[in-house]
């Protein structure tokens, strides 16, 4: 069974934030208005920070993109009563719309804000597209599900197109890969097995030092990055 | 000491009036919930950023205030206090209506109300690693204990109440010390983030429980025109200066380690920042210090009056604790990377009061004061006035 990771590369991320644009075009998330970004109720499975240290002229911005960190130890699994937020077997964590109760709950727990709630019910236009309709014969999370608000959403890894590439015997990390690594216009984001030696993240891994965001939290988190 | 006890008559027009204005109340807090069900939580103070508001709030507010009554009701009951036995059987049906309280309180703040039965799936469909499906068994078994022994209280079943009594003090500190664990848990919230939140609440629930609680039985004593053991109260409110001194040495302990690193930024941002007020002027303030000058002193912590306002401080105090918990608790920016993070993901999250949020939790308090009501007119829950030189039939228990 592979185990899905992604490596960024902050050397080569210039933030034109395409990846959280892509993020929005393909799962459908809501694009949000100036008043939802106002109350923070905005919904993000990617976003863009700016860090900054030092001070002027002697400054320094590291811009990092955060997708769900999809951590093997993961604080929002743990928590949540519904079983509505799980592992799979390849590691990606997955959030049930069908099963969620919204309690919130891995909202207060995610040690990285990769968390959203959907706080009112859209209007069509500020989708990219129309929900599509579920597949009834799946029993886990559909991929595109119709919204409902008062759920909790979040990055899946496009596990989708995962599934839906290895069944067509496609390869996962070089053809077919997440919206936002495919979208990234520096090529800054590598996703792929982190298990299998030869996959292109091990070997980035291997031949860079990298970071983990809050390490001190012990997450054992698969999204890598590589400093400057 | 053989007590009766009575059902008030609820025939005078302030009952009805009480009734009416609750009744009104509940529905318009019913309202309320019913357009952020429908509408979606925008219309509520929560967002991503500070994702649990008032309905949280008062949900482990009324925990707490239900398992301190539940467990004073057991000194008479199970340590044989006799002189708290005019207050035992209002002890009890106050826990229950305010657990019940609690749980809509929890459902109110769900997103999606209607799948909370998954909440008590227990062991099948819930994830029994989770600190809110133990609650889910915490709370539901707190409820049933409480029927169950408001119900053998009735029937004067004095071994079964001793048992049961037993059970229900060591179920309701499960209760208080799950519902810190809730919070206490989670590593990536500074200000919750302590072994010893499970304490801290369930000190926190018995000065509140029992601030209630005096404040009830002066207010029923004196509304039903029953006369009242002052020595009753005075012996009430010597248990609670005892019990807000353990809860600001709790507290103490809990910021001071806050306030070493690592991690000190939140909270010295809720000591200084928007929030300070709530946590200086309500719960330290209001809280802790008055209530202490006011009990400690030689002639206001012998009038009835004054004890009456030390109870009212502290159940407002206790409330700003709960407050100056849940929101700001949150509120303060993660460090997801070192240095200062620019824009919205590294500022406060801010929350603010809407008028739909108010009436849904001045619903709450009101429902609970609608079935207080109800209670007090069915069951038998005061005692019959013995000033009146009335020869009651001596109760067994």
């Amino acid at each position: 069974m592979p185990r899905w990771g992604m490596v960024i590369d902050l050397d080569k991320c210039v933030g034109c934030q395409a990846c959280s644009t892509a993020c929005k075009a393909e799962n459908n998330v809501p694009y949000g208005s100036p008043d939802d970004q106002r109350m923070r109720r905005d919904i993000y499975w990617n976003k863009v920070i700016a860090a900054t240290s030092g001070k002027y002229p002697r400054v320094n911005t590291e811009l990092i993109p955060m997708p769900c960190m999809h951590c093997d130890h993961a604080p929002c699994v743990t928590v949540c009563p519904a079983k509505a937020t799980y592992r799979r077997e390849d590691g990606i964590i997955v959030q049930d719309f069908r099963k969620c109760i919204g309690c919130k709950y891995c909202i207060v727990a995610c040690p990285y804000g990769a968390r959203s709630f959907n706080s009112r019910e859209q209007k069509e236009e500020e989708y990219h597209r129309p929900d599509l309709p579920p597949d009834r014969n799946v029993w886990g999370q559909w991929a595109f599900p119709t919204r409902t608000h008062g759920v909790v959403e979040k990055c899946t890894f496009c596990f989708h197109r995962i599934d839906q590439g290895i069944k067509e015997g496609k390869k996962i990390g070089k053809e077919v890969v997440p919206a936002c690594v495919e979208d990234c216009p520096a090529e800054a984001r590598k996703f792929g097995d982190l298990d299998d030696i030869n996959s292109e993240v091990s070997r980035l891994l291997s031949s860079r030092g990298w970071i983990r965001l809050r390490e001190e939290l012990d997450t054992k988190c698969k999204v890598y990055y590589l400093p400057k | 000491m053989g007590l009766a006890y009575s059902k008030i008559d609820g025939k005078s027009r302030e009952f009805y009036l009480l009734l009416i204005l609750f009744s009104i109340f509940t529905l318009v807090g019913f309202i309320c919930f019913m357009v952020s069900y429908i509408s979606g939580h925008h219309v509520l103070g929560s967002s991503s950023i500070i994702p649990w508001g008032m309905p949280i709030t008062i949900t482990i507010y009324l925990i707490g205030l239900s398992a301190g009554s539940l467990i004073l009701s057991a000194l008479t009951y199970v340590f044989g206090k006799e002189e708290y036995r005019p207050i035992a059987r209002l002890a009890v049906y106050l826990a229950i209506i305010l657990i019940f309280g609690a749980m809509i309180g929890i459902a109110l703040d769900l997103g999606r109300p209607e799948k909370s039965w998954r909440l008590f799936m227990f062991f099948v469909l819930n994830n029994m690693r989770s600190m809110f499906a133990l609650n889910g068994i915490l709370y539901g078994g707190y409820f049933l204990i409480g029927v169950i022994y408001l119900g053998a209280i009735f029937a004067e079943k004095v071994k079964f109440i001793k048992m049961m009594g037993k059970i229900a003090i060591g179920w309701a500190a499960l209760v208080h010390m799950g519902t810190g664990a809730i919070f206490g848990f989670i590593a990536t919230r500074p200000i919750f983030f302590s072994p010893i939140k499970p304490f801290e609440f369930l000190s926190a629930a018995m000065v509140s429980g029992l601030a209630l609680l005096i404040i009830a039985v002066v207010a029923t004593f004196k509304f039903t025109k029953r006369n009242l053991n002052q020595e009753l109260i005075f012996s009430l409110s010597r248990l609670l200066r005892i019990l807000i001194i353990v809860l600001t040495v709790m507290v103490l302990i809990d910021k001071l380690t806050h306030l070493y690193s690592p991690h000190r930024d939140p909270t010295i941002w809720l000591f200084t920042g928007p929030y300070s007020w709530i946590f200086w002027g309500l719960q330290v303030g209001f809280a802790y210090i008055l209530p202490m000058i006011i009990l400690f002193h030689p002639q206001y912590g012998k009038n009835l009056k004054w004890v009456m306002v030390a109870s009212f401080l502290v159940v407002i105090g206790i409330f700003g604790e709960r407050f100056s918990l849940v929101i700001p608790g949150t509120a303060y920016p993660m460090p997801f990377y070192p240095g200062k993070i620019e824009g919205i993901w590294g500022t406060a999250g801010s929350f603010p009061i809407t008028p739909v949020e108010s009436f849904m939790s001045l619903g709450m308090f009101t429902l609970m004061g609608l079935l207080f009501l109800v209670g007090l007119k069915n069951l038998e829950l005061l005692p019959v006035d013995q000033s009146g030189q009335q020869t009651p039939e001596p109760a067994k228990t």
